[in-house]
Formats: C-alpha cells, structure tokens, sequence
C-alpha cells in the first residue's frame, strides 16, 4: 500500500481550486465521535480533580458542611511535616523498587523461558497468574505468610530452630515485604513483555556475534539490551505508575502500620480523610501526589525513549 | 542458542521448575488454610488430613459470593464493552484528524492518566450522591469506563494511526459511506488485536478494583467480590480457613477464564508492547 | 479469535443465568410492600453482634412488612460514616459510640417524645441530652471501662487488685516472675490503633481529671499544656522496656485476646469488658474481674470511664422514621433491654430492668465509684481518636519519642479545635 498515491491531491486540479477547497473544506473534527468519551472523563475524573484542588486550600474535615479557606497553609504544612516525607519515601521505595526487582527478575525469567527448554509453558502460566488476583487478595494471601501467630513464614523458622519473627509488624522490614509482595505479583508481565521483544530479536545478529567469537555476556550488552528497549521503556513507565499508586496490597498486608511506617502516599491520603478528619489536607496530598507521578512518569518515558533511539 | 547440550537443557529446565514452585507455594497455602477444619491449628504447611469442603459452602454463604461474584461479572463485562465501544470511536477522530481541537482533547486524555484515584474520590462521593446513584451498579460501570478511557483511547488511536492505512476509509467514502459506517465496518474489524489487549488488560483491573467499590458499593446489593472479600476478612479474623476458601472461590472465575485463554492474554499484552 | 468470542458467549450466558437464578432467589427483599430500615452498629463481638441479630429478628417477625438491613462495619465504621456525612446520606439507624452530640449532633432525630426516655439512666443524662431537653440517641448499653484482669491467675499468685499506678505496675512486674514467661502481664491487640487509644484515654482520666490538680478548663478552652500528658507515653514505654507486654504487641489482633486469656495467658487488658462470657465458653476455669482505673495523684479517687458504648440515633432526614422509631420502641421494653445487657455483658442504658451480667459482682463491689465520661469526647476535640492510638503505635516501633508523641496530640489537638468553629 505504501506506493499508492492518496487521492485527495488528485482531486483538487488547480492550484487556485486547491487553495479555495484548502479554505472551505476544513477538516471536521468528528468531535461528536469523542463526545461520550470526553463527557464521562471530565464527569468522573477532571471535575472531581479540580474539585479536590479547590478543597486543598481549604480546612475542610470531610463531613461538616461548612469550611474555611486557608489559603497556602495546607501545602506549606506538607512540606514541613516529617510524615510527608516518610510517606513519599515509602512511595517512591515501592514505585522504584518493584520497578527494578520486577524488570531485573522479568527479565531473567524471559531470558531463561525464551530457550527451549522443558516446563516453559507452565512455568510461564505459574509466573504470570498472581497478576490476575485481585491485589488486594494477593495481600492476604501473603498475610498468611508473614503473620506472627500461625504464619507460615514463622512455622518455617522455628522448624529450622530459629526465632520468630516479627515480619510485619517491623517497619524496617515490612516496607520490604511490600515491594517484595507486588514483585511477585506483577513480574510476570515484565516478563512477558521481554519475551515479546527477545522473540522480535532476529537470530542473525546472534549467529553473527557467535561468529565474531562474541562471548554470552557481549552478545547480551550488546545485542539483546539494546534491541529491547521499547520494551524496557514500556516497562518501567507501567511499573513505575503502578507502583506509585500501590493501595490494595499495603491495606491487606500492613495495613499501613505499624503507626505510619508502611503507608503510601495513597494510603496516607485515605487516612487522612476517613480516620483523621483531615480533607483538606489529605487533597492537598492527592495533589503533590499526582504532580510526583507526573514528573516520575514523565522523566522515565524521556530518558527511556531517548536511549530506545540511541540503540 | 537453539541446540544446547543436553546437561544444560536438563539444567535450564530444574531450574524453570524451582521457579515455578516457588511461585507456587503461596498458592499451596492458600488452598492448605481453606481445607483446614476450624479447631486444627496445624502449621500451614502441613497439608490437612481431613479436607474440610464445607468451608467452602460457609465461605460462599456468610460473605454472599453467589451475589458479589454475578455484580462483579456484570460490571466487568458491561463496563468492557462500552469501553471498546466509545473508546474505539473516540480514538478515531483523534488519531486521523489532526485538528487544534483533536490535539487538545487527546492532551487532555493522556494528562486525566496520571491522577490518582483517590483524589477524586471524596468530591465524586458527594457528586454521585446528589444525582441519587449510590449503590447502584450503573455508576460503578461508568466511572470504569470513564477510568480506563484514557488508556483505551491512546492504545487506539496509536494503533490506527501506525498500522491501518487510510486508504481504506477513503475508498469507503468515495462509493459514498457515512463516517459512522466506515468506522464500524472497516477500521473497528481490523482493530481486534488491540481489542484484545484492552478487553483483557481491562476486564483484569475491573475484576479486581477495590478502591472504587468499596465507597460506591457498600449495600448488600451490589457488593462485588472484592469488598465482599475485604469485609469478610474483617469479620473472621479468628477464622482464617473461611476467609482463605473464600479468597480461592473470588479468583477462580478469573483464573479459569485465564487458563482457557492463555494464548491471547500473553499475546494481547506482547503485541501491545512491540508496537511501543 | 472464534474460541474467545465462543467463550465470552458461554460467559455471558452463565451470568445471566446466576443473577438470574440470584435475584429468584432474593427476590422476597425486592418485594415493594416492605419497608426498609438501614441500621449501621459499630459491634464487632461475636456474641454482641447473634444478640443484636437476634433482637431484630424477633422485631422482624412482629412487624412482617419492615425488613431491617444490619450493616456492621468494625472498623471501616467510622470513615464510612463520615463519608455519609459529607454527602448527607446517613444510615435511617445508626450507632453513635460517644459521639451523639459531640459529631453527629447535626443528624440525629430529637427522640425526646419517645416513652422510654423517662427510664434513661441517669449517668448517661450529660451524655445523650443537652440542655434544651434534647434527647440524641438510644443506649443499648453503657460503658463501664477499667482494667479487666485474671481473677484466677491474680488469685494463685496472691496479687490484689491494684488501686494505684504504681501498685498496678507492680502487680504488672510480679506476673511476669510468677508467670515464668507465659504470662504476658498486661497485653495490647496492637495492630488495632483502638488497642492504644483505649490505654491513653481511660489513664487520661485519673492523669488529668480526677485529681486535685486537674487540667479540665486548660483541656476545654485550648490552652491545655501537652507535656502534661508525657507520663503515659513515658510508663507504656517503660513498660515496654521492661518486657511487661506482649512480644507481638505490634501485630497482635482481637480475636486473640479471648483464646490467650482462656489458656491463662494474659494477666491485665485495659478496657475489654465484654471477654467475660467468650472466655468462659472456651475455659470455665478461668474467672475475669475487672476494677476501675487506678489513681494517679495520691489521695485520689479511682472511677469508672464510661458513657455510651452501643447506641442507635435515628437521622433525621431519614423517610422511614417511624418505621425505625417502632424499632427503638420495640427494643425498649424491659425482657429486650434486659436481653441486650446481659447479650453484650454491659450496663443497660435505661432504668427499667434489673440485669444481671457476667461482671455484676464486681459492678456491686464498687458501686459507689464514680463514673467519669470518656476523656475524649468531653475534653478533647472531635478527631483524636486517631492519633491517640497512631502515636501508641509509633512509640513502640521506635518511631516515636514520647515527647513526640505529646507533640503529635498537641498539633491535632490545635488543628481539630480549629475546625470546631
């Protein structure tokens, strides 16, 4: 199809026609094809946003129907609250973190699963099942696991002659388990999103490489890393959006404690409105929160797209 | 890096399995927790001697999964087809007509992506009451829809405008087809592979939305599994066995749904991603 | 393509036919010839919750044609509520649990014309009324919060019930000698902040109320000093240093309790009235006693924190009024007030019956003890709840410094005071 002419030219004859159709026949927009689409997103999403924006300058408590406006305070009280920046910390270990367990193990899985070897199939079905539960499910699920009393985790060390320990209930570690948690669950797309792109590799680079007297390692870096950008770019920008909005599973696993250790921004921002009375702070948080994954979002896809070309 | 010796193969291979019995085991003790009876606190490794399979007829009973699992399947299936519906015609336009308006929509499209649901929540709370549609399951498959509109809209009109070729619409309006009908009857049939995609990338995070549902859908009513599940929890802290069998019942229809059509999960989500 | 069209066609018509053969089965609820009464409680008991089942279930069957939907949310209960504030869409009955005039003031039905009024008990008057006459809510129960205990652990290691902080810390330190490391002498179901909350409110009370020296006008007019409040972050620290509550304390959940106090585990809770009858299901050998709060400034004397514990308001915007009021009526006689207290093994909320409940020795014993609010809801703002456990939470994790703690309190306390206007 690529050497048909369009025939719109064609259809114009004259230059001085071309010019008078140019000027009346202006492209419609067919905005009404759209319009359902854009009614319902600015419905449900944009006008609540902007909404929420409004109730972040403001002290509202979440149920009274009467508030005042206060201005800055609220952002500037962000900013010098410790909790803040316990929160974003915690946020940006679970958004960065899982991305980087999730990408790594992904792509070691894929490298191991695109070779033929036996149980491929279900070890691929097995990896990549967890990301059809529910997170909130998966949560338990490892609740089942970690829990001091009768988990299964603690059952393990105490066979071995170990002691129990406190998984969950210790914020050095639990903030861990977290990421570890949503690892397991989601690096089955990782991994198959690679598997997709080692498969699109051409063997003749590799056949050639092996010719040069290439070893795995160089064949690896050079050859296989670079021809995977696109996906490592499609990656890393899902996870890490992902990861920054992560609720379900910390809810279920930690339920955010001990205190506030494990809390997200997501789940801080819930607490905040439902057990602290606090709306108007806890908008202003969903606001700081959404520019975070903005930028974070933004300067992945940038510097990922930047090194797809390079490669 | 086809042939390899045969020691490696059977190497690779071990190794293939270790990983999957590790993936496996949280799945073992969710399955040994739901057969356990109620007084047996064996650990839960231990596989139990009596397989108690009336947790599983308490489970369904007490958290009125029979319920929560048809709203949910209802929301899912409704919600994933408007999706596909107006969020294939919205691509559209917005992909083949370059206009200042088309341009400035589409923005407006991909920024919505970034907003964190909850930040919405509490104003939407009060918006849905005001018009009278708490509770009610048709809201639950609007803000779906309006959820993963974005999304749908930029893998669309991405689609369209790098892989079909336009020459088709045309010759369809030259013998003097309306814009509705070319849509529908030449680029939305060649859409199918990112249909796929959608529908399961969609249908999965619909399944299993819980931050929505839990403030939208608290009536008995129109729970949908996930609350179910999470209230559930709550309530039968000390009997564990329940909650784990009812866990197992909430994630069979999509696990079953996903072994039967495994090839196009994988392939939906593979051909999304190459074409970048 | 053909098999998933194939599938998703066998799966749409399954779903109709499951909601089908759903709504056949519950379609009795649909029956528009019933009325609706939404009742949300905050019980989360076992045996609290079959005994409010139970008494809706025989208001059900003399009254055929109101169907009332119980809605127990534990611990979402509060969050859900104030979403329902914030978009005026309150439950036709609800559970105010302290808060009948404090928080939900605005909502609530004035219930005053209701007959049973004339038997409300009189220590809950400042509670559930105000100066108008108004009356906010119905008590199923009271609250009689002190330290519950082991009667037979105490007993066999020859401590008496202490009746001053320092006797309680070392009745606390002898448990953990005599009980050889079984015994957790004072335990927290910690991964629930409430568990926190309960220690830091009801020591409150003797800390800050009660004595000679108290700080009731500081509390309520905002100049209240917080480091005054240090001690009790500075002891459960302490106590936590001494190895006097439990290893787990951070993780550690309700339902525990009953199974750790019937194996003669536990020594003292504080709160956690309504163990006695669970406890004793599972191990007629072990016996609960429970005593006020100790003193804390000498020459004091001890009380009992109590107040609402249970209640239903009607909203007042609700369109089944008298359909819930009918309720509240039914539930007001005598033989059913009497079967809530004894149920929830609390106080009753009114005058009208004689209950006998699991702790009825002990209630006799101290009779004449006073009974003093709940710290929160008279002297602190609306919201602090939260963050009195939260903080209980930190200091334990080592997140907190007790001196932190009472600067957290002091900062909610400033900012929930200011939304007040």
């Amino acid at each position: 199809m690529i050497g048909v002419e369009t025939r719109s030219k064609s259809m114009a004859g004259s230059s001085v026609e071309v010019k008078r159709n140019r000027k009346r026949r202006k492209e419609s927009s067919l905005w009404w094809m759209y319009l359902p689409a854009l009614a319902a997103v600015c419905f449900f999403i944009l006008y609540p946003f902007l909404n929420g924006i409004k109730i972040s300058f403001t002290n509202w408590n979440g149920f009274s129907q009467t508030y005042d406006y206060v201005g800055f305070s609220q952002y500037t009280r962000m900013l010098k609250d410790p909790d803040t920046w316990l929160v974003v910390k915690n946020t940006l270990l679970y958004g960065v973190g899982s991305t980087v367990l999730q990408n790594v193990i992904g792509l070691g899985y894929a490298l191991l699963l695109n070779q033929s070897i036996r149980f491929r199939n279900f070890t691929r079905t097995v990896v990549y099942l967890p990301v059809i539960i529910s997170p909130l499910i998966m949560g338990y699920i490892f609740y089942f696991f970690f829990a001091f009393q009768g988990g299964a985790l603690n059952d393990l060390l105490v066979f071995f002659g170990m002691d129990k320990i406190n998984a969950l209930g210790d914020p050095k570690i639990n903030i861990w388990l977290i990421v570890f948690v949503n690892t397991f669950q989601f690096v089955g797309i990782a991994m198959i999103i690679y598997l997709a792109g080692l498969q699109s590799i051409s063997k003749d680079y590799y056949e050639a490489a092996q010719i040069d007297g290439a070893s795995s390692f160089q064949q690896f870096k050079n050859i296989t890393l670079p021809m995977l950008m696109p996906s490592i770019t499609i990656n890393m920008v899902i996870n890490i959006i992902g990861g920054l909005k992560l609720f379900d599973v910390i809810i279920s696993l930690t339920g955010g404690g001990p205190g506030y250790a494990s809390q997200s921004m997501s789940t801080f921002m819930y607490d905040l409105y439902f057990n602290r009375q606090d709306a108007g702070y806890a908008a202003t948080q969903g606001v700081f929160m959404a520019i975070i994954i903005l930028i974070l979002s933004l300067a992945a896809l940038v510097y990922f797209k930047r090194k797809e070309i390079e490669a | 890096m086809d042939y390899m010796g045969k020691k490696k193969k059977w190497l690779l291979s071990g190794v293939a399995l270790l990983i999957s019995a590790f993936h496996l085991i949280p799945f073992y003790i969710l399955i040994t927790t739901a057969l356990k009876e109620r007084g047996d606190f064996s650990s839960k490794w231990v596989f139990p001697k009596v397989l108690a399979f009336e947790n599983f007829a308490e489970a369904w009973e007490t958290a009125s999964l029979g319920n929560a699992l048809s709203n949910t399947t209802i929301i899912t299936f409704v919600s994933a087809l408007l999706l596909i519906v107006f969020g294939s015609m919205a691509a559209y336009p917005l992909a083949r007509r370059q206009t200042k308006l088309n341009k400035f929509v589409f923005m407006i499209f991909i920024a919505v992506m970034v907003i964190p649901p909850l930040t919405a929540l509490v104003p939407l709370y009060k918006l849905v009451v005001d018009i009278g549609m708490m509770n009610t399951l048709e809201i639950a498959i609007l803000n779906n829809v309006a959820s993963f509109l974005p999304l749908t809209i930029f893998l669309y009109s991405g689609f369209i405008r790098s892989t079909i070729p336009k020459e088709l619409e045309e010759a369809a309006k030259m013998d003097g087809a309306s814009t509705l009908g070319i849509f529908f009857r030449i680029v939305f049939p060649l859409l199918k592979p990112v249909t796929a995609s959608i529908l399961i990338i969609s249908c999965v995070f619909i399944w299993n939305d819980y931050q929505f549902a839990i403030f939208f859908l608290q009536a008995e009513e129109v729970k949908t599994s996930t609350v179910a599940l999470a209230g559930f929890f709550g309530e039968n802290a000390n009997r564990m066995n329940l909650v784990a069998a009812a866990a197992i019942m909430a994630v069979l229809p999509m696990v079953v749904l996903f072994l039967l059509l495994q090839k196009h999960f994988v392939k939906g989500l593979a051909s999304g991603s190459v074409k970048g | 393509m053909k098999k998933l069209l194939k599938t998703v066609a066998v799966a749409a018509a399954l779903t109709t036919i499951v909601t089908g053969c759903n709504k056949a089965s519950s379609g009795n609820e649909a029956n528009s010839d019933m009325t609706v009464v939404n009742l949300y409680s905050t019980v989360t008991n076992e045996a609290d919750k079959i005994t409010l089942q139970n008494v809706v279930k025989k208001f059900e069957k003399e009254n055929p044609d109101i169907d009332i939907k119980e809605n127990y949310p534990a611990d979402g209960y509060e969050g859900m509520l104030r979403v329902k504030m914030a978009a005026n869409d309150m439950p036709d009955l609800f559970d105010t649990h302290g808060w009948a005039i404090h928080r939900y003031g605005e909502y609530v039905e004035d219930l005053k014309d209701m007959d049973w009024v004339k038997d409300l008990d009189p220590a809950l008057e400042q509670i559930l009324k105000d100066e108008s006459g108004k009356v906010y809510a119905y008590p199923l129960n009271q609250a009689k919060d002190g330290l519950t205990y082991n009667a037979t652990l105490l007993e066999e290691y020859g401590i008496e019930p202490p009746t001053t902080f320092d006797e309680f810390l070392t009745a606390l330190e002898t448990i953990k000698k005599k009980g050889k490391g079984e015994v957790t002498p004072l335990w927290f179901a910690g991964a629930d902040k409430s568990a926190f909350g309960q220690y830091f409110d009801q020591f409150s009370t003797p800390l800050l109320i009660t004595g000679e020296q108290n700080f009731q006008k500081e509390l309520l007019d905002g100049t209240f000093d917080w480091s005054n409040y240090t001690f009790l972050a500075d002891k459960l620290k302490e106590m936590h240093d001494k190895k006097l509550l439990n290893e787990d304390i951070l993780t550690a959940q309700n339902h525990q309790m009953v199974d750790l106090m019937a194996q003669n585990k536990i020594g003292f809770i504080v709160g956690g009235g309504m163990l006695g009858p669970s406890v004793e299901e599972l191990n007629p050998e072990v016996k609960l006693g429970v005593i006020p709060m100790p003193v804390i400034e000498e020459g004091d004397e001890p009380s009992w924190i109590g107040g609402e514990r249970h209640t239903l308001a009607v909203w007042k915007d609700s369109k089944v009024k008298e359909e819930a009021k009918k309720f509240l009526e039914f539930i007001s006689q005598p033989e059913i007030v009497k079967e809530i207290a004894e149920g929830t093994s609390l106080p009753s909320g009114l005058t009208n019956t004689e209950s006998k409940n699991y702790y009825s020795e002990y209630y006799e014993k101290y009779a004449d003890v006073k009974v003093e609010p709940y710290f929160d809801r008279i002297y602190l703002p609306s919201g602090m709840w939260d963050p009195m456990g939260a903080t209980g939470q930190e200091l334990l994790s080592g997140t907190m410094t007790p001196d932190e703690v009472s600067k957290k309190m002091e900062e909610e306390y400033k900012r929930l005071l200011a939304q007040k206007k």
